[in-house]
């Protein structure tokens, strides 16, 4: 008797076809699923782009009211005129944020390299949320880093991480307190840039280390949550470290305060 | 006389806004909603500044550059203003000559101070 026509070879025909059919019907869903998440990319992109035109336009008339270009206006009215402001740009933020974590979620994002101090960008941020922090006697400090060789990386994309951890900082830090960037070396050839952001804010619970970093994930999700937000911030900033192929991370206690830190290599590739 | 400007935007809610601002600020205003429109119009009279939205419904505002460009009758200045902040659209228009890129909600008081710099 030969092979072909063994029992056992009928078997094993069966099962191989059996499997090639499941292989087909996971393409299949796979397909499928690719499919939908670029219809829902798409539909994200779209909706907050019609999004902010209507909220262009109400906050460039409550700009005009406020400015007293239509007459003058009373101390509560100019209050009450800067809170449609004020909430408007809000709403841009939290669209923006969407925008991007689309973006960087597709693949759509590409690095635009170019090479310079870490320094300055860390600077530019600390300036950028001075306003704010100075609204909670906060003092964002840099504390080091001026003997630091440049960064070859997007600078716009590191601009949009280091805003996001002060940003966090400075939301969830109390009235008062510290929060500070440390920039140092590290690794056994000294190639990679550790840049950490600290503040002595309320702190995360050890597992919830991972979840703050998953997309539309808050610690705090309950609607009645002190801090609003998209929940996307540190899973955007997440995308953007590790497309310049770093790491994020977060060591923290409970009370004391946090310390996010991120990697960049000092010398990738130059294509 | 006053300096003329041309919003070119396809939702009226913006363009209105913007009309308001304008002309209390002493500008004279007129506006287009398409690509087509928006050749129209500038053929039609000289233009100091244009505001140009990129995304309309018949085309890219870049087409109308392009056409106004053809006919020697750009505006003596072109800001554009789109919705996101993208780097490929933002160098597209640069070197089709805008003067700037903004990002939709423009600050007003930046606003007028850049015309006002384009316009002097």
């Amino acid at each position: 008797m030969s092979m072909t026509d063994s029992p056992g070879s009928a078997g094993l025909r069966e099962r191989l076809s059996a499997l090639e059919a499941q292989r087909e019907e996971a393409q299949r869903t796979i397909d499928e699923l690719k499919s939908r998440d670029a219809l829902k990319t798409q539909f994200l992109s779209n909706i907050s782009h019609d999004l902010r035109t209507p909220l262009a336009a109400i906050i460039t008339h409550a700009e005009i009211l406020r400015e007293g270009m239509l007459g003058d206006l009373n101390p509560r009215q100019r209050d009450s005129v800067s809170g449609i402001v004020n909430g408007g740009q809000q709403l841009i933020d939290m669209i923006d944020e969407i925008l991007t974590y689309v973006r960087s979620a597709s693949d759509q994002v590409g690095l635009i390299r170019t090479e310079f101090r870490i320094t300055e960008v860390v600077d530019q941020v600390r300036l950028l949320n001075g306003a704010l922090a100075a609204k909670k006697r906060l003092t964002i400090e840099r504390l080091n880093g001026d003997d630091l060789p440049p960064v070859y990386a997007d600078r716009d994309k590191l601009k949009h991480v280091l805003g996001n951890l002060i940003g966090n900082a400075i939301k969830f830090t109390q009235d008062g307190g510290r929060i500070w960037i440390s920039l140092s070396r590290r690794g056994p050839d000294c190639d990679e840039l550790l840049v950490e952001v600290g503040d002595t804010g309320r702190g995360i619970a050890k597992d919830h280390y991972d979840l703050v970093f998953r997309e539309f994930a808050q610690v705090d999700s309950s609607p009645s949550r002190p801090h609003h937000g998209t929940g996307l911030g540190l899973a955007i900033a997440r995308k953007l470290v590790e497309l310049h192929a770093g790491r994020i991370w977060v060591e923290s206690e409970l009370g004391k305060g946090s310390r996010f830190f991120f990697t960049l290599p000092l010398n990738p590739r130059r294509d | 006389m006053a300096a003329r400007i041309l919003i070119v935007e396809d939702s009226t809610l913006v363009t209105d806004a913007y009309k308001v601002l304008f002309e209390e600020s002493g500008y004279e205003v007129s506006s287009a909603r398409t690509v087509s429109e928006a050749i129209e119009a500038g053929l039609k009279v000289p233009i100091d500044l244009m505001l140009l939205d990129l995304r309309l419904p018949d085309g890219s505002g870049i087409e109308v550059l392009e056409a106004l460009r053809k006919d020697g009758r750009l505006p003596r200045a072109t800001l554009a203003m789109t919705g996101d902040n993208d780097a490929a659209s933002r160098r597209s228009c640069l070197e089709a000559g805008c003067a700037d890129v903004l990002v939709k909600p423009v600050p007003i008081r930046d606003l007028l101070r850049q015309i006002e710099r384009l316009l002097a």
